[in-house]
């Protein structure tokens, strides 16, 4: 039995790391706690630096990650906020090392809580995201994502994420693979080459370069993540044949027979797949759509679960205020071109700041998603955000407390 | 599926009970989840956890709305709106934690156990009762007594708790194992319920910006909140001994203490978390600390 953390701590430990570069944040410290705990009795046998920012720490293990290391690091919400201009700088670098992200909403309004638009915000920054719906997939992930980003076609940082407490303090049996079994399948981190492993002598500096220099080296980084997918199968059928454990780019569940997609990512995703066996019960013929792989997308992956479905509905446990969900738009630009792409694609904005998701608010999504298919209701580019009578009694008692003349819906 | 839901306050233990509940669950063969859920960590305040356990995968996560077991670790949150702990109750097994007999109606079992009674007696803390509450948790699902131990002891040691220290709460553990029936999970009605409620889904609109912005209007607002609920140990001033050297009145955290018009310290109850410190400062041993036993 682990946590989401403890899986997280024993992925970076089994994969051998060199490095941990840490600083505390609620819901992720105790991912550092443990290394740190291992790193003092010896059983780890790495470095252990506490920084004094994340914006250090990131660009540290970044450094060490060249210098030859496997660096780790793991962070949350403000601390990646904190962190986040060296994202660019590390992947620039092309250093793979592994970051894990605890995900939890950005104040304010202040929460703990999980909220997606944390780790989303890093999508573009050149960084491999891997998505992790169990304590189980935290482990292998991170384990994943060492061999992943130190391939040497690929040689780009990877985030691993997890949901605040829906995962990083939920407790579920985990399978550890010993340092042994691991160590076949992920080898020493000796690249060949790269900014630190260069054949040639280096008299390496920031530099400012102009646009034809810029545009090359950036679309080597894009060239390298589109690879990636195609690496990633490599890998994960090693993986699968040596643990067990077969993951790809997405999961599919109970979709093939289905009308309806329901598109989710993260620890939600269980909660959804257990309503969908409800939902088929009451006669939807529903599955569920789960991506893993948030950069790069898997747009041919994705466009292909959803050949045989009408209608799509995407869950978003995030928010682009102004736009609406993050998903939604990454799904789209996947299915445009398809020949008989889906009729319906609505967007549903559910579970922010831990906000529970209840089974009606699924059914309200299929159900939504039905009347569009029928022309019972317009089709919307805006996302509806779930949200229960419950839900507005609870907020009605917080006005009351925090003496807000409010007038209820 | 069998969901257990425990309700307890910040440093209680309730925790670490869950998670002794939880890996007694996975000795016994079952597929375990357990999680916590509170917000910033506070003594004192309300937290759950929710435990399922299944002899299938568990295709479920987060909440328990319709829990078929309830545990309740302090008495006084049976009523309190915000831990809610009947909260999508029916017809299955609540565990309170107190000396006294419950009055609620409610469809299903009601056991009840002094666990914090126990816990001063075998380990001294009032505190200490996660042992207790996880072996109770354990004992109604039917799991054996010696799983049950094996997971208080491997539970504690996770948290550093030190050998002579664990030894006690194994004693806790097991007369509190002793002390409550086992019951058939399967015949109980609130089984046949799931985890699917609907509660409907309503359509969020635009407040002006004064409204939806979270910001905090009343003033004082923390009178609307009695936090004296939370005391276990009462602490009494004898008034023969107080000679009014205002020492407790500075030492006590939650302002709780004011110089009544006979020179005197007295207690204010609706807010004294019983912390102890009053007690411990006092340079004339003039307050001692009861057990205090609220009626339900």
């Amino acid at each position: 039995m682990l946590t989401g953390n403890a899986a997280a701590a024993w992925g970076a430990r089994v994969s051998d790391i060199d490095y941990v570069a840490a600083y505390p944040i609620t819901p992720q410290s105790e991912i550092v706690e443990l290394l740190s705990k291992w790193v003092a009795s010896g059983e780890l046998k790495a470095k252990f630096v506490e920084y004094e920012s994340e914006h250090s720490m990131i660009a540290g293990a970044g450094a060490a990650s060249l210098a030859g290391a496997r660096a780790f690091t793991a962070t949350s919400s403000q601390g990646l906020a904190y962190g986040f201009e060296n994202l660019f700088a590390v992947s620039g670098w092309r250093a793979p090392m592994v970051m894990v992200n605890v995900s939890r909403g950005l104040g304010m309004p202040m929460t703990l809580q999980v909220d997606n638009t944390d780790v989303f915000s890093a999508r573009d920054t050149g960084w491999l995201q891997l998505h992790a719906e169990t304590c189980q997939e935290i482990l292998d992930f991170i384990i994943l994502a060492y061999r992943w980003g130190e391939d040497e076609r690929i040689l780009l940082p990877v985030i691993v994420n997890m949901d605040g407490f829906f995962l990083s303090f939920t407790r579920e049996p985990v399978y550890i693979p010993s340092q042994e079994e691991v160590a076949d399948f992920l080898p020493p981190y000796e690249p060949p080459h790269g900014i630190a492993f260069s054949p040639e002598e280096l008299a390496y500096a920031p530099t400012i370069i102009l646009g034809h220099s810029y545009s090359y080296f950036r679309y080597q980084m894009h060239l390298a993540a589109l690879k990636a997918k195609e690496v990633f199968y490599e890998i994960a059928r090693e993986f699968g044949e040596r643990f067990g454990r077969y993951y790809g780019p997405i999961e599919k569940y109970m979709l093939d027979d289905a009308d309806i997609a329901i598109v989710s990512m993260n620890s939600f995703t269980s909660i959804l797949k257990g309503a969908v066996k409800r939902l088929r019960e009451e006669g939807y013929r529903v599955g569920v759509l789960k991506i893993n792989m948030f950069r790069p997308f898997p747009n041919e992956e994705v466009a292909d679960a959803l050949s045989g479905v009408e209608g799509v509905a995407v869950f978003d446990l995030n928010l682009s205020t102004g736009a609406g969900g993050i998903i939604y738009p990454e799904l789209l630009r996947s299915i445009y071109h398809m020949e008989s792409r889906p009729r319906v694609v609505l967007d549903f904005v559910g579970g922010l700041g831990g906000k529970e998701l209840t089974y009606g608010e699924i059914r309200f999504m299929v159900r939504k998603v039905v009347e569009a298919m029928r022309g019972e209701a317009e089709p919307t580019p805006y996302p509806y955000l779930l949200f229960t009578e419950e839900d507005v009694q609870r907020l009605a008692a917080d006005m009351e407390i925090a003496g807000k003349k409010w007038g209820g819906f | 599926m069998y969901r257990f839901r425990f309700h307890g306050r910040g440093g209680q233990g309730i925790k670490t009970a869950s998670r002794i509940f939880g890996t007694a669950a996975f000795l016994e063969g079952f597929n375990a989840q357990d999680f916590p859920m509170y917000g910033p960590e506070r003594r004192g305040a309300p937290v759950a956890a929710y435990v399922r356990i299944s002899r299938e995968p568990i295709v479920s996560r987060g909440y328990i709305n319709n829990p078929d077991v309830v545990i309740v670790g302090d008495e006084t949150l049976l009523f309190d709106p915000i831990a809610d702990p009947l909260r999508g109750f029916g017809g299955g097994v609540l565990f309170v934690n107190t000396p006294s007999t419950p009055r609620i109606e409610l469809d299903g079992h009601v056991v009840t156990l002094d666990i914090t009674g126990l816990a001063l007696e075998y380990i001294g803390r009032t505190s200490a009762i996660s042992a207790g509450v996880g072996a109770v948790a354990s004992k109604i699902a039917g799991f054996t007594k010696s799983n049950t131990l094996d997971a208080v002891a491997m539970e504690l040691e996770e948290i550093g708790v030190p050998g002579e220290l664990i030894d006690k709460n194994l004693k806790l553990a097991e007369v509190s194992y002793d002390s409550v029936p086992s019951f058939d999970l399967e015949s109980l009605p609130s089984i046949e319920r799931s985890d699917f409620v609907d509660m409907g889904v309503v359509q969020v609109r635009l407040d002006d910006g004064y409204i939806g912005v979270a910001t905090i209007a009343n003033l004082g607002n923390t009178a609307i909140r009695k936090t004296g609920n939370w005391r276990i140990l009462k602490p009494i001033i004898d008034m023969d001994k107080c000679t009014g050297c205002k020492i407790c009145f500075a030492y006590c955290p939650d302002v709780s203490i004011y110089m009544g018009d006979d020179g005197k310290a007295h207690i204010n109850y609706d807010y004294c978390k019983g912390c102890l410190i009053c007690s411990s400062v006092c340079p004339f041993k003039a307050i001692t600390m009861v057990r205090e036993v609220k009626t339900l």
